[in-house]
């Protein structure tokens, strides 16, 4: 009948063009998570001694969701188009599979958006920057992030220099309040790296150290990347959601 | 009988600007006095500046030579000392100077143990109370008034931060709540599919009116039947041929 088979033949072109929407968007999201796991703003040891890497474990499972789906929607499309039923089956089970792991990815990271407060932050850097009794090899990697991190943002402490001199901290048990009343890279330095002005910057003269906190240097980033690593999954999803519906329903009417 | 040095109405003072590092656990800073000392100081005067505890500064003596001025290390026992000596020229007016003094600079003073007059950390968060002296050869010419109660910087243990539970912003809840519904769904279409089809495989009911979507259909081809040859003698008579009496046919 051909009013039928035109029904069939338009069912057939659609989930098709789903399938190749679904594949191009799995390997979108497989860049996105790569990008954000090769840790671009070095924030990943702050992150990991906060205990706050699972937006990492949500990128990780982002990265193998996405060359998953590329594989199946190859594998669907040349389900549909041949009709066979095994495929077709083996396609929707294995789709099912990566959805759960994506709704996993996906809430992971929406989750662990907020959970970066700055007091979180603030005790972290207090008691492990510039430890000098480490107590593994994370504090030192803690030292390092937050000296880069300050030098290229023009940043001091959490929020502001005063949080070295409104706590005490391991940095304060070697360095004299006197001398450090916050970490040499506060001030401002010049093209030698030694502060322009260092009675100025030790005083808080505004122009010879950096007053500004650097919280937001680490959680626009972060936030930024969990929120794209979340919408971007939940859009994927939406779209595979409507794929896979039609695709049980062409597999309910093929004959065997 | 030596004459008391001239009380100046001069009050030294921490800078009112916004130095963040004006006031730090172990160190203060001064507004540096200009003009206060023209008219009593010679150029061969100095200039030091006398700190003690806030409660101890009424029993502050100035000392009457250089030789017996108070020490940074007699903070502890003596409860004061003198610091920042500076020849008084360069207080004076015209002299272009930094704004600010800071006092309790020189960590070397207290890390070397030094016996001379020297500006060490302050060991302890205070109060204190400041006052300048104007010493010459013969002893105190002149001296300002003490200072208001400085009281240091006191830092808290980290310990004492809470970090605060993060709030779960709606779009959580939004986004879990959506696709446990798309997963549910999901799920329950391929269980609902898969059992129509068991069942129906079961009943052994005919599926093939059901399916809309048909393959290319394999006929299997039965070729037409061959009209046999034709055997003569074998019971078969041909029609029009009359045989008076029927015999029955002979075997073959």
């Amino acid at each position: 009948m051909a009013k039928s088979d035109d029904c069939v033949h338009i069912l057939q072109g659609l989930l098709v063009f789903g399938n190749v929407v679904i594949g191009m968007c799995g390997i979108a999201l497989t860049a996105e998570c790569i990008y954000f796991v090769s840790n671009p703003h070095g924030l990943y040891p702050l992150l990991k001694t906060t205990e706050n890497s699972d937006i990492y474990a949500a990128a990780w499972i982002g990265i193998f969701v996405g060359l998953a789906l590329f594989a199946l929607s190859i594998l669907g499309i040349i389900g549909v188009i041949k009709a066979s039923r095994t495929l077709l089956m083996v396609y929707i089970i294995l789709m099912l599979i990566t959805f759960a792991f994506e709704m996993a990815s996906c809430i992971t990271a929406a989750t662990h958006r907020d959970s970066l407060t700055p007091q979180l932050l603030l005790k972290q850097m207090l008691e492990r920057y510039q430890n000098s009794e480490p107590a593994n090899n994370s504090d030192s990697e803690v030292t390092k992030t937050w000296d880069e991190l300050m030098l290229q943002n023009h940043c001091c402490g959490v929020q502001g220099p005063s949080d070295w001199q409104e706590y005490t901290s391991a940095f304060r048990r070697t360095h004299s309040d006197a001398d450090y009343p916050w970490p040499r890279p506060c001030c401002v330095l010049d093209a030698q790296g030694l502060p322009v002005n260092l009675d100025g910057c030790k005083l808080g003269v505004p122009g010879y150290y950096n007053s500004n906190g650097c919280y937001d240097a680490i959680s626009g980033p972060v936030n930024k990347h969990a929120w794209g690593v979340a919408w971007f999954g939940f859009a994927i999803l939406c779209w595979t959601f409507c794929v896979l519906l039609g695709t049980i329903f062409y597999w309910s009417g093929i004959e065997y | 009988l030596p004459t008391p040095p001239a009380r100046l109405p001069y009050v030294p003072h921490v800078p009112p600007g916004a130095l963040l590092g004006k006031v730090t656990a172990t160190t203060f800073a001064l507004e540096r006095p200009r003009c206060v000392f023209d008219g009593h100081a010679d150029a061969s005067d100095a200039v030091w500046l006398a700190v003690a505890f806030a409660n101890a500064s009424g029993a502050f003596r100035n000392p009457p030579s250089r030789a017996e001025v108070p020490p940074y290390k007699q903070l502890p026992t003596a409860r004061s000392y003198m610091t920042l000596e500076t020849a008084a020229a360069a207080y004076s007016c015209s002299a272009p100077s930094p704004p600010v003094l800071r006092v309790g600079s020189d960590t070397a003073c207290r890390d070397q143990g030094r016996q001379d007059p020297c500006n060490g950390p302050l060991p302890s968060p205070g109060p204190y109370r400041v006052k300048f002296l104007l010493m010459g050869c013969s002893g105190p010419k002149a001296e300002t008034r003490w200072s208001e109660p400085i009281l240091l910087r006191r830092a808290l243990s980290p310990s004492t931060i809470e970090p605060a539970p993060a709030r779960h912003g709606s779009a959580v809840v939004v986004i879990a709540s959506i696709l446990a519904s798309l997963g549910a769904v999901l799920a329950s279409a391929v269980l609902g599919a898969l059992g129509a089809k068991v069942w129906g495989f079961l009943c052994h009911r005919d599926l093939g009116t059901d399916a809309f979507i048909r393959r290319s259909y394999r006929t299997h081809h039965i070729p037409p039947a061959l009209p046999q040859p034709l055997r003569p003698g074998c019971g078969w008579s041909p029609p029009g041929l009359c045989h008076s009496a029927p015999q029955p046919p002979a075997p073959c």
